[in-house]
């Protein structure tokens, strides 16, 4: 529970009534202690308290550029030289496929080399990024427990291997609360080519109230769901319904003074109507210069895609969101056949935008307090894996692998220009510096000036917490 | 293979061994458990590797390990001396997880080379062994394991409240008796008086009118209704108004929605992205509608559904009846209950490695915590990882409590959710049912084989009919082309073939037209037989089929799993219930005989659960019921009864109302009866001028109860309420659910072509896909269940109500209805119906003035002066129904 005194049940209330998902602070203030008989006493004064973070951050915001499927790390994040010798060779007892999924060894087809002062290595295939890396910490150490994708999403973004919980968002949503009361706390931009794999639940609030749920907006078409009704409402055809809900609404409250959680409503009413406004300008990517459109590969039909998302996240971080997750369709990065092709058509959609969003925060003067996350549920095998229809060298895949992988963190107080862990010589097992999910939970939250330990919520008589019962450190070699 | 004992005989299948070597467990001590650990995966790789721990591992271990992990004051605690040592641990925690080296301590310090600590680091060819020994199962001759005594001792009898029966206290009196109606009241104003408070004074009757309504039957009162009792001037008008409501086949689809949060009711089977659809889970659904308006006593209605198959005698009905009783088949429908939680099993899971773990044992756990939860009040998942740090709940009880459910929910024997179920049907329904479509798959296949060969007949007639229309010159050698063998063809044979192909040997799909137009005789003998397999199939016997729970035969195990690892599992535990707690009829199980078809262990656990003292069942589910008159409960923790929740408000009261529940046979309508008929129950819900001051100033929150509470309309009722009052509503009872979808911009409705009209409560529940309008409500998301609803007050919720189609059409209809139904003061009929009170003239008059206004908006728009009337009066309705009168209860 949120570390302030307040009486058990009155907090209860304040967190699962206070606010509205477009904008806690002033609602919050506003609503304060919103069990129908009680009184604002309390309220005002804990509506803003609730949402400080618990130390100074060093971010304000998360960008997480989430890579579903599981992007190798061979391939891309972590050299393995000694994988490469021995291609085609059957593996050493310690690193022995322990479900028989995978044949020999493969070494990465792709070469790899030393970037920036810092000599940070990556992948020929991610040119862009590697441009940035004196600005990147890679994590070559995580591992995960599960090797299926819903239950290793679910540890990537709630924490457990288990369905139903709080995404990381909607924990950041719960402790902060918005900077911007006409914009959601937690947006996730998915892919308008389709939803990614696990839908909608990728960005649920799970137990927590709805109001910390993430926000889908769509970069093609009406942003927000339900923004604009289906058939368009002349102005003042809206005017005067709002003005006649509006003599509705405050007749009805005057003759119950002290009902809180009616004037919470009346708020909402009028935020949904701002929001009309805001939400547009925020995502009106026409407002950007053709060099930023460009920066971002708005004109090269592989990153258009991709890029508007960036680009769209940047502007709302920019105006307060906190945090902002980007998705693209299905699991592109699950190569069980043909990881070359597959992994390098990844990488074309999407590194140049990645990149271009790293400069453009840094130009304007937003890395230091953005922090990007990228990164997938889990990583792949070192071995081939070969399907009827891929058994010739070069057209294999890699399998699922979640005993060693690779994400990277950049700006927001992370220290760059460093790889943090290691896994054995072939990328199959995380052995030095090992990192679980939690570890990066603990920093992320630790980062935004949050402490996971003590960011939980009362849920089914037990205080709940991102991390869960973990052993969870903040990672002090990756903070700047 | 890798067997805790035995050998396993060649050609001996999985379920057999699995029963060989779990009727040897039952030689063993009680204290000692046999692993079992049956990697199906590793099967054939037996015979050619087969490390065992003591020829293999324990040698490396010996010479590396035990100089410091052994002895009586070992390194962390830890010895590496057996297996039991290994799986036991330090302090760290066991130092393996079988069949998961990746994820065991030992090779975590082994792969990285940290241990062995000061010496030469293992050979790869030492580390590959211990690690193809883990995940090979950790096999040895035999894996045993006895607990320390502590951990298997019981909690005892604990003095916290609510773990003590509750006796029936004496009635309080009070100062001011004209307010008391009954017993409730006596309590609550008990309370006030004491701190210098008092009751409110009664709600006005449309108050009452509409609180009742939305309470009990979660619909609001007609304009019908809001005059006819408002007219009633007889002196039980209100109890008679209370009893029709009570009577409403409605109440059931109210009260059964909070049933189906406990029980976390879904349509489908979630965890995994498909979500499949399950197409018979909402049997139960309509069983606990039916529960509820028959007012089933709730000690049936618990035993029902934890054990409806033993209670009912399932089995021997089956074995013995020409047809399953109705109370049979109600019964194992009950048990749907235990299939509500979560589970994406599919058949071939089973071949997954460590799917127990994976994917069973999340589900068995889920069913534990719907039980607990939903019945007692108590929130055990604590417990499955260490003892109960608050409340005195031993880890071993929570695996005791699993062991209740575990003949049915058999990890090792896990049958996957589309294979468990239960068709309605006796043995010897079903054998005659199989005799006869044996008899009927034998005919069916005879008459397709006679549509082939007529088809291949045909298919040669018209290959020679239309060869004979070719020139005359081109025959014998086109004949051959096509007669030859594909590799012996000519270049000249395959033109022909290429060039005649259409023509001679046209594809199936023109063959089906063209055939019966050439040949009429084709076309009878083709319809003949078709009608004939059709009539076949009318004769086939189906029965319908329940998800039902239901134990498998045979001993089964529950072992203790260490730190909830299904990998670390430690000894096996009896079934029993929780020491904690007071109740004067103990758990009563002995096992049954080993022909037995069911353990009796549910059974048992339902008979001690409903029994008249047990110390939560009828609090918590009094408190329950309570709380949705009051809108917070006496306990205003409702899924924690246990030591960290609240405690009661009106302690007495909550005792005095369970004893009452239980008196009047488990009654949940006498409850409402009683608890809606009191004073407390009617009073107002707005501040008093008199007495406001003082009551704010002592009791600010009203825990006491001086006013009721203004509370907003839950998800369904509000969506029901927009249907009802647009005349929309279709009030057909059951059924299957109304399937939803997801449109592209990402709102989920019901699906195109669907009826849009039916109540919330049909409407599929798709775990991955909530109805958009429902869940920006608050309608919980089903993921394992909801003991009690969050409120939010959130801008999706306004842009939904102000413009989603639904709400526009549900406006549009709403006003179209009063031109209909009240042509001359559509207006007038608007208000009555959204509010359910008529409306002042001084609110007619804002309303009025609106309409002309906003006609005059439409007409601006270019509307005609008729069609802009109908959509001022459709945006009036629509603000109507947006307001916050509309959504909040007096």
């Amino acid at each position: 529970m949120h570390d302030f005194n307040v009486p058990f049940r009155s907090r209860r209330e304040v967190l699962t009534q206070l606010g509205s998902g477009f904008g806690g602070l002033a609602l919050a203030a506003l609503c304060g202690d919103l069990t129908p008989a009680s009184h604002a006493t309390d309220a005002a004064q804990h509506g803003l308290r609730l949402r400080s973070p618990h130390y100074e951050p060093r971010a304000k915001a998360v960008i997480q550029l989430f890579m579903h499927g599981g992007p190798s790390q061979v391939d891309l994040l972590d050299p393995k030289p000694e994988l490469s010798r021995l291609d085609g060779k059957s593996p050493p007892a310690e690193v022995a496929d322990d479900e028989n999924r995978t044949t020999y060894l493969m070494g990465s087809p792709f070469k790899f080399s030393k970037h920036g002062q810092s000599g940070l290595e990556f992948s020929e295939v991610l040119p862009g990024i590697a441009s940035h890396a004196d600005d990147i910490a890679v994590v070559r150490s995580m591992f995960t427990e599960h090797r299926n994708h819903e239950q290793a999403i679910w540890m990537a973004n709630t924490g457990l291997i288990v369905s139903g919980r709080p995404n990381i968002g909607s924990w950041v949503a719960y402790g902060l609360g918005a900077e911007n009361q006409n914009l959601p706390a937690y947006v996730a931009l998915p892919d308008p080519g389709g939803m990614p794999v696990d839908g909608a639940r990728n960005w649920s609030s799970g137990w927590l109230p709805p109001l910390y749920q993430g926000t889908a907006i769509r970069s093609e078409g009406m942003p927000v769901l339900h923004l604009q009704p289906k058939t368009a409402r002349a102005a003042e055809i809206d005017q005067g319904r709002m003005d006649l809900l509006r003599q509705l609404n405050n007749r009805h409250r005057q003759t119950r003074p002290g009902e809180l959680e009616l004037d919470a409503r009346i708020a909402s009413f009028e935020l949904a109507a701002r929001m009309q406004l805001t939400a547009s300008d925020a995502l009106d990517l026409n407002q950007e210069t053709a060099e930023t459109q460009k920066l971002y590969g708005l004109d090269q039909p592989k990153t258009r895609s991709y890029g508007k998302r960036c680009l769209m996240a940047r502007r709302l971080i920019e105006r307060g969101v906190r945090f902002v997750q980007l998705f693209m369709a299905g699991q592109p990065w699950d190569t069980h056949s043909s990881n070359t092709a597959g992994t390098r058509s990844c990488c074309e959609q999407t590194d140049l935008p990645v990149a271009g969003l790293l400069t453009d925060l840094k130009q304007r003067g937003l890395l230091d307090s953005t922090l990007i996350h990228w990164g997938g549920e889990f990583g792949r095998t070192p071995g081939a894996e070969q399907r009827a229809d891929n058994k010739t060298r070069g057209n294999e895949g890699r399998d699922h692998h979640p005993y060693g992988f690779s994400v990277w963190l950049a700006g927001g107080g992370i220290r760059g220009g460093q790889a943090y862990g290691a896994t054995d010589d072939f990328g199959y097992r995380s052995i030095i510096n090992r990192t679980q999910t939690s570890d990066l939970h603990a920093t992320i939250l630790h980062l935004l000036g949050l402490d996971h330990e003590k960011l939980t919520f009362a849920h089914n008589g037990r205080d709940e917490r991102l991390t869960d019962v973990y052993k969870a450190h903040v990672i002090k070699d990756l903070l700047a | 293979m890798t067997f805790g004992v035995g050998s396993m005989e060649p050609g001996m299948d999985m379920q057999a061994v699995k029963i060989a070597i779990n009727n040897r467990v039952g030689d063993l001590l009680p204290m000692i458990v046999v692993l079992l650990l049956a990697s199906q995966t590793a099967l054939a790789d037996d015979a050619k590797k087969k490390i065992t721990f003591d020829d293999h591992v324990l040698p490396i271990l010996k010479a590396r390990c035990v100089k410091c992990h052994a002895g009586a004051e070992p390194e962390q605690g830890l010895r590496l001396t057996s297996i039991r040592e290994l799986l036991r641990g330090g302090m760290s925690g066991p130092a393996i997880r079988i069949n998961a080296a990746e994820s065991s301590l030992l090779w975590e310090k082994l792969a990285s080379n940290a241990m062995p600590k000061g010496g030469p680091v293992l050979s790869a060819e030492e580390k590959g062994l211990i690690r193809a020994w883990i995940n090979d199962g950790a096999s040895s001759e035999a894996i045993v394991d006895d607990m320390e005594a502590k951990d298997q001792a019981g909690g005892g009898a604990s003095e916290h409240w609510s773990f003590r029966p509750p006796v029936r206290p004496a009635i309080p009196g009070v100062q001011n008796g004209l307010r008391v109606r009954n017993a409730v009241d006596s309590f609550v104003l008990a309370a006030l008086e004491a701190k210098g408070l008092s009751l409110s004074p009664d709600a006005s009757r449309e108050v009452l009118l509409r609180r009742a309504s939305f309470d009990l039957i979660g619909l609001p009162p007609s304009p019908e209704e809001v005059r006819e009792f408002l007219a009633d001037q007889d002196e039980f008008a209100y109890e008679r108004m209370i009893d029709r409501l009570l009577a409403s086949p409605h109440y059931g689809e109210r009260w059964a929605r909070h049933w189906l949060d406990l029980a976390g009711y879904a349509d489908s089977a979630g965890v995994l992205s498909e979500d499949r659809p399950l197409p018979t889970a909402y049997k139960f659904r309509d069983y606990v509608i039916r529960a509820f308006n028959g007012d089933k006593p709730y000690d049936r209605f618990l035993q029902e559904q934890l054990a409806g198959d033993e209670l009912s005698d399932y089995w021997t009905a089956h074995e013995t009846l020409d047809r399953l009783p109705d109370e049979v088949i109600e019964a194992i429908t009950a048990t749907g209950y235990l299939r509500c939680a979560a589970d994406s099993s599919r058949p071939d899971f089973t071949t997954i490695k460590n799917a127990d773990a994976q994917y069973f044992y999340p589900t068995i756990n889920d069913t534990l915590q719907i039980v607990s939860s939903s019945t007692m009040g108590l929130t055990l998942q604590c417990a499955r990882c260490h003892s109960h740090k608050f409340d005195p709940i031993p880890q071993t009880e929570y695996y005791r409590l699993q062991a209740v459910f575990m003949s049915a929910l058999r990890p090792r024997q896990w049958i996957a959710q589309m294979d468990r179920r239960l068709q309605v049907a006796t043995a010897s329904q079903k054998k005659a049912a199989d005799e006869l479509n044996a008899k009927l798959n034998a005919e069916v296949a005879r008459l397709r084989k006679e549509l082939a060969d007529l088809r291949a007949v045909h298919k040669q007639k018209l290959f020679d009919d239309r060869l004979a229309t070719l020139p005359e010159v081109l025959r014998a050698d086109v004949k051959t082309a096509f007669g030859k063998p594909v590799d012996q063809r000519t270049e000249v044979d395959k033109y022909l073939i290429e060039k005649f192909t259409a023509q001679l040997q046209p594809d199936d799909k023109t063959l089906d037209k063209l055939l019966p137009e050439t040949y009429p005789d084709y076309r009878t003998g083709v319809d003949q037989r078709n009608a004939d397999i059709a009539a076949q199939e009318r004769q086939r016997v189906h029965f319908d089929e329940i998800r039902a729970l239901y134990d498998l035969p045979g001993p089964v195990t529950t072992p203790l799993l260490r730190r909830g690892d299904a990998l670390t599992p430690g000894a096996p535990v009896e079934p029993g219930v929780l020491s904690a707690l007071t109740t004067p009829a103990s758990f009563q199980w002995t096992p049954p005989a080993a022909e037995a078809k069911t353990s009796g262990r549910r059974l048992a656990f339902a008979r001690w659960l409903t029994q008249p003292d047990h110390p939560l069942t009828s609090r918590v589910m009094a408190n329950r019921i309570w709380l949705q008159h009051f809108g917070e409960g006496l306990v205003s923790t409702p899924e924690d009864f246990g030591t960290l929740g609240a405690a009661p408000s009106h302690p007495q009261l909550l005792d005095w109302l369970a004893r009452e529940f239980v008196h009047s046979g488990w009654s949940i309508k006498h409850m409402h009866r009683l608890i809606m008929t009191s004073s407390a129950y009617r009073q107002r819900s707005t501040l008093d001028e008199a007495t406001q001051a003082t009551s704010l100033q002592l009791d600010a929150d009203n825990r006491l109860l001086w006013r009721q509470r203004v509370r907003r309309v839950d998800a369904e009722p509000l969506r029901d309420a927009m249907l009802s009052v647009a005349g929309l509503l279709d009030q057909r009872l059951f059924g299957s659910p109304v399937p939803v979808a997801r449109r592209g911009d990402g709102e989920v409705n019901v699906a195109d072509g669907q009826n849009d009209r039916r109540r919330s409560i049909y409407v599929q529940v798709l775990r991955g896909n909530p109805l958009t309008m429902l869940q920006s409500h608050d309608q919980p998301v089903m993921e394992t269940n909801c003991t009690r609803r969050s409120r939010s007050t959130v801008s999706t919720q306004a842009l939904t109500l102000l413009n989603s189609d639904a709400a526009v059409a549900y406006s549009l209809a709403f006003a179209d209805r009063a031109l209909r139904e009240s042509a001359e003061s559509p207006v007038h009929f608007t208000a009555l119906a959204a509010l359910s009170r008529e409306p002042t003239a001084e609110e007619l008059k804002i309303y009025h003035e609106f309409i002309t206004q906003q006609q005059g908006r439409h007409v601006a728009r270019g509307a005609q002066p008729d069609a802009a009337r109908r959509l001022a009066l459709a945006d009036l309705c629509h603000m109507l129904l947006a307001s916050n009168e509309f959504v909040y209860l007096d």
